[in-house]
């Protein structure tokens, strides 16, 4: 070990961590001596975090194991599998049947109405489970953890990536890149054999799927192609097989806790069905036996629906399953041996699988997050990413117009020119969508924006060059010129997961000071707890014998006051006191002559003998 | 011009010779200019694929450190039009159309309309091939998508041919021509390939 540290101005950060934030549990990882390693991040040891967090009567928060444990008592105020909600609004015909919870309010946004206080948005669930991880890398260290690479689905659109950023920036993390989880995997397992060749990567987690087809040449990882479906995983197992137990059962709609019970045992067969052939299930007072090729026609149709996407990023990398070197295996529903078999089958070779399929994305962004921070890692392999989903303008009909083709290398600018179409058109509307559709309402639309001020040309003649640029992490920046005039339009695309700039930022003021201290938000509640019974009372003696203070003396009293009140709508516990206690010494003399009146009272009518 | 980290000379280099740093982009280079290739449609791909690594690891954000704001936003730049020559130049058709906007006829931008030039025949002839294609998606007869598609690919191939010999010869005017024919081609092929896709 190192005893002097040479001090870098520019370098202030603290260690950088790779996080796999996952749907059913999310891991952090870092690298030491060149070698990435999970660290624990959950309190009884464990690397795996439980992605479920719970919310208390008196406004804790709860993370991890424990929270799951609160899940089947209190089915509302835990939130599981919130990464299907990032970057989703409740419009999305799927959202509501994700869970049963109760969502507030006002279409659109998505917030879960929680106990212990306001309602909260995935962005900040998400960012419990960040701030977790994050608070246990700190104390592994016993340093500052300030810089991230987090991993999404390579499926996940500009909304989805967008709610993730929110999500590490609301935790107090810088993210340095999110990358694909698939990118992460192959980059954990390159780094470790220095192997040339094709690869295909198949993640099935909890929540989502994905696939991708990576070559490695020459230090160079070029992702040829890459699909998924962001809502199909090992949850769907789950909900499949407790399905299949109540249609046997003839039960037709427990409540939320039972839904609850039923799918935690589901699981827990799931998981022992990879060893034995068959495993009673329990919930309910209830038992079934489940044969493994139960449980496996049960979920067959969700695994092959992984085939058709497989076969899809394939061609699009023009590549044959067989001229592959080899198949990658990520995520703990990859440990079925279902799965395994189907996999086998459908790339005709046997699926590498030495590393641990929970752990390898985790490892893989570790190794990441090295690269970008450590300038002396630059001759080291290269991760050229791409642009899972195609980018383009509405034109003329409701059509999408690509301007930049999914699995584009990122990072990426194209120009395409438009034209006006009315006689007198002086300003255009550009509307950014993503998707692979060709009609406008089958795309996700980004922004939009208007161009003004385009002379009053005929139609077509006008030359709008609109220009769209993805930086590496597949965020986009849209910018509009009219090529006569020069009238320029930019945008960068915030895409509407529905949470405002300012909404952020107070999340973000929230979450410093949570960073900062648990204790001190305790702190803050009971000293305002105190401060109003404070001004209650003092406001009550002022109403009742005020006739006791000459005027500049209630004047004081009342000021005082006002700063208590103030200190109160403020987050500083330490000013709350301060002013708790100008406030105490102003009023005494004034408590002092109450206490006289009122011993005066007590005693008027009473014989000083009784005494 | 000189570099903006050590004023030497970089004779609109994207790397500074002297001392490595990236350079803003020079306007006007051709994506051959950008891969330091020779503009001509016969290249060899594995000398293109190498090509673009090596170029990959000098020009990429990622290999600038964490701290030079300049240098990072310069290799974004350098790395978005060595990305887009990569993929332009890498099919071989896309390379054509782009060697037809070299020499001054730019259909990658044009997205269709009536193009004076193309035979009446062929017009009705893609028409009726279409129709035909439309009967076989209603049928969802994916062999027989397939079978369509396999000859109008070779016609697809032949305009190339066609099109990269006029190219060559400098003939902008039979190019064009070729070139229509060959995205009306696309284009059909483009529809059994989605037809295709219902079936995975």
């Amino acid at each position: 070990m190192a005893l002097l540290q040479i001090h870098d101005p520019l370098k202030p950060k603290g260690h950088a961590v790779g996080i796999d934030l996952g749907t059913t549990h999310s891991l952090v990882a870092s690298v030491f001596h060149g070698k990435p390693r999970c660290l624990e991040a959950d309190v009884d040891h464990a690397l795996l975090l439980p992605s479920v967090v719970h919310y208390a009567k008196d406004g804790s928060v709860v993370v991890g194991n424990r929270a799951r444990a609160l899940a089947a008592q209190h089915p509302t105020d835990t939130i599981v599998s919130v990464k299907r909600f990032m970057g989703k609004s409740l419009g999305d015909a799927e959202t509501r049947k994700l869970g049963a919870y109760r969502f507030s309010g006002e279409a659109g946004l998505v917030r879960f109405e929680v106990a212990g206080g306001q309602p909260v948005t995935p962005i900040e669930v998400s960012a419990e489970i960040l701030r977790a991880l994050k608070r246990r890398a700190e104390a592994h260290f016993n340093g500052k953890v300030e810089q991230a690479v987090i991993t999404v689905p390579a499926y996940f659109d500009d909304a989805q990536r967008q709610a993730t950023r929110d999500a590490g920036r609301v935790a107090g993390l810088e993210v340095l890149r999110l990358l694909n989880e698939p990118t992460a995997a192959a980059l954990a397992y390159g780094l470790d054999k220095g192997s040339q060749g094709t690869f295909a990567v198949y993640d099935l987690g909890g929540g989502t799927f994905d696939i991708s087809i990576l070559e490695l040449v020459d230090g160079v990882f070029q992702v040829k192609s890459t699909g998924g479906d962001s809502a199909l995983g090992g949850d769907d197992f789950d909900r499949a097989l407790a399905g299949k137990v109540m249609e046997t059962w003839g039960l037709l709609s427990p409540d939320a806790a039972g839904v609850q019970a039923l799918l935690f045992e589901a699981r827990r067969v799931k998981e022992a069905l990879t060893d034995e052939p068959s495993v009673t299930f329990s919930a309910l007072g209830r038992t079934l036996q489940v044969t493994r090729a139960e449980f496996e026609s049960c979920i067959a149709p969700y695994v092959a629906r992984t085939g058709t996407v497989c076969r899809r990023a394939l061609r699009d990398a023009q590549v044959e399953a067989g001229a592959l070197d080899g198949v990658i295996l990520v995520g703990g529903s990859t440990r079925v041996p279902a799965v395994r078999a189907f996999v086998q089958e459908l790339f005709g070779r046997e699926p590498l699988g030495d590393i641990d399929p929970d752990q390898v994305v985790a490892l893989g962004a570790a190794v990441q997050a090295d690269l970008l921070t450590n300038d002396a890692r630059q001759d080291e392999v290269l991760l050229l990413d791409v642009i899972p989903l195609s980018l383009g303008l509405e034109t003329m009909g409701g059509v999408v117009e690509k301007v930049i083709p999914r699995n584009s290398t990122l990072p990426i600018s194209r120009a395409q020119v438009f034209t006006t179409f009315q006689e007198g058109q002086n300003a255009m509307d550009i509307h950014v969508l993503q998707g692979e559709r060709e009609l406008v309402e089958d795309c996700r639309s980004l922004a939009r924006f208007r161009l003004s001020g385009i002379p009053q040309l005929p139609p077509g003649a006008a030359r709008v060059e609109v220009t769209f640029a993805v930086d590496a992490d597949g965020i986009l920046k849209v910018k509009a010129r009219e090529q006569s005039t020069g009238v320029e339009q930019a945008v960068t695309v915030k895409p509407s997961h529905g949470l405002t700039d300012e909404e952020i930022e107070t999340m973000l003021l929230d979450a410093i000071e949570h960073a900062e201290d648990d204790i001190s938000a305790r702190q803050l509640r009971e000293q305002r707890v105190e401060a109003t019974r404070v001004l209650h009372d003092a406001r009550k003696q002022l109403v009742d014998n005020g006739d006791l203070l000459t005027a500049a003396e209630a004047e004081a009293l009342k000021a005082a006051c006002s700063v208590v009140e103030e200190a109160a709508r403020g987050k500083d516990h330490l000013a709350i006191q301060a002013a708790l206690k100008d406030l105490d010494a102003a009023g005494r003399p004034f408590a002092e002559r109450i206490m006289d009146r009122s011993m005066g009272r007590a005693l008027a009518g009473h014989r000083v003998e009784e005494f | 011009m000189g570099c903006w980290s050590c004023q030497a000379e970089t004779h609109a280099a994207a790397l500074c010779p002297g001392c490595g740093a990236v350079q803003p982009l020079v306007p006007g280079k051709s994506f051959f200019d950008v891969l330091g290739l020779a503009a001509v449609h016969a290249l060899d791909p594995k000398a293109l694929d190498a090509r673009y690594r090596e170029l990959s690891l000098k020009l990429h954000p990622d290999r600038v450190g964490p701290s030079d704001a300049r240098a990072r936003r310069h290799a974004v730049e350098q790395t978005a039009l060595l990305n887009d020559a990569y993929r332009t130049l890498k099919d071989p058709a896309v390379r054509a159309f782009y060697l037809l906007k070299l020499q001054g006829v730019d259909l990658l931008q044009d997205s269709g309309g009536h193009h004076p030039g193309l035979p009446l025949e062929f017009l009705e002839e893609m028409m009726e091939a279409r129709e035909g294609l439309d009967a076989v998606k209603r049928r969802r007869d994916v062999a027989a998508a397939q079978a369509m598609g396999a000859k109008v690919d070779a016609r697809r191939r032949a305009g190339l041919d066609t099109a990269v010999a006029a190219l060559e010869a400098k003939d902008t005017q039979a190019a064009t021509r070729a070139l229509l024919q060959v995205r009306y081609f696309q284009r059909f092929l483009e529809e059994v390939a989605a037809i295709e896709e219902e079936a995975l």
